[in-house]
């Protein structure tokens, strides 16, 4: 059965001091380290790019992972924001950079913070479907090119990232449960308008403590599981604020739920993975993911270590 | 809903979500900001009073509720 089998990731060297920023917008220090929880963001420079920040992701994978190009039969990027406008699609640009073979499938998938709940589920589908046996994940979202350099609702918030996940029939973790929901006529809360993001905060929050504990709940339910029986929840970092009420809302113990984003903010569909690879080294049983956001689409996992 | 019910569900979920925050009648006319309320804690305060007293708050509607007495006018209405 097909699963995850590892997993590695890229922060950019470029870096925005979130405090110069709460400053330049005249907010509160404390505000932004306390309730948004970011002192420091990952940025995207002149050179940086989606693909060059795959690749450098899939770098990291290999100082893991001992890895034969030859054998990869996949790959699936998913970003909103590709190089050169999404033509050709990155996947085939990281393809080429990695100089894998021509029988393998390269896609893209355009989802923001679900991206990668969904996207371990398309993947992994594909690939069982069409009988292939090692493929990759890519997540690379850089909101950095969309930003309003004056809304600071979004400028204090996110940040620029890249993993790869690799996905083999010798996994580590494999699925046990998901559900996918969407809400189109919310999609407004979180959409670029022109060539910038808009982001209604108060929609977005709602959202995120309204519908999304609930989808958690059915999960476990139809998994026939409670909190207790999950050793690891990594719900998508959006916001301190916002990630401490959906845990709380959603029943989860704390203490099982690692708030991360001090030094990364919000990095759309890379959010999850970045938790993911520094928790992986604990070999937790049993790990419920969440992400949510752009669509508004929100989906949730879980998922189950192999003995 | 009557005004006594309401106030008490605006003060306590005010104190249950603002922390530090001790709410008393004579801050029931200032404005959120003025108690110490910030933009997230108001967001939060705004959900819970609206799932509390079985009422739905639009975003517009929220954005006009800058004091207890508003919330308060607001749900019972």
């Amino acid at each position: 059965m097909l699963g995850i089998q590892s997993i590695a990731s890229y922060l950019p060297k470029g870096r925005v001091d979130n405090l110069e920023q709460a400053d330049r917008f005249e907010t509160d220090r404390e505000f932004v380290e306390q309730k948004i929880g970011v002192s420091s963001l990952p940025r995207f420079e002149e050179q940086d790019s989606v693909v060059s920040a795959s690749v450098a992701a899939f770098s990291n994978l290999c100082a893991k992972e001992s890895i034969d190009l030859a054998e990869i039969e996949c790959v699936v990027l998913c970003t909103q924001n590709p190089d050169k406008g999404g033509l050709p699609h990155n996947s085939a640009l990281v393809h080429a950079e990695l100089g894998l073979p021509e029988d393998c499938a390269c896609f893209d998938i355009g989802l923001g913070c679900s991206g990668y709940v969904y996207g371990l589920s398309v993947i992994q589908s594909f690939m069982a479907a069409n009988g292939m046996k090692k493929g990759l994940l890519f997540t690379c979202d850089p909101y950095s090119r969309i930003l309003d350099p004056e809304d600071k609702n979004t400028c204090l918030l996110f940040g620029d990232a890249a993993s790869v996940t690799l996905i083999s029939e010798t996994p580590r973790y494999t699925l046990a449960s998901a559900k996918f929901s969407t809400k189109g006529a919310g999609s407004e809360a979180l959409q670029k308008n022109g060539s910038q993001l808009e982001m209604n905060g108060r929609a977005v929050f709602n959202f995120a403590l309204q519908d999304v504990p609930k989808q958690i709940r059915r999960v476990l339910e139809n998994a026939e599981l409670k909190a207790e029986d999950i050793d690891l929840f990594l719900l998508h970092q959006g916001s301190r604020f916002m990630l401490e009420n959906t845990i709380k809302r959603a029943g989860i113990p704390l203490e099982k739920a690692p708030i991360r984003l001090s030094e990364t903010g919000n990095t759309v569909s890379s959010s999850i993975p970045l938790l993911l690879e520094k928790e992986l080294g604990k070999s937790p049983g049993t790990i419920l993911m969440s992400g949510f956001g752009v669509g508004l689409s929100w989906a949730t996992a879980i998922y189950t270590q192999v003995k | 809903m009557n005004r006594e019910d309401a106030v008490r569900i605006v003060m306590s979920m005010l104190e249950k979500n603002v922390n530090g925050l001790e709410m008393s009648e004579d801050k029931m006319d200032k404005t959120l900001v003025d108690i110490g309320v910030d933009s997230l804690d108001v967001m939060l305060v705004i959900m819970d009073v609206g799932e509390a007293a079985g009422v739905t708050i639009s975003d517009d509607q929220a954005e006009e509720l800058d004091t207890p007495e508003k919330i308060v006018d607001f749900i019972i209405n």
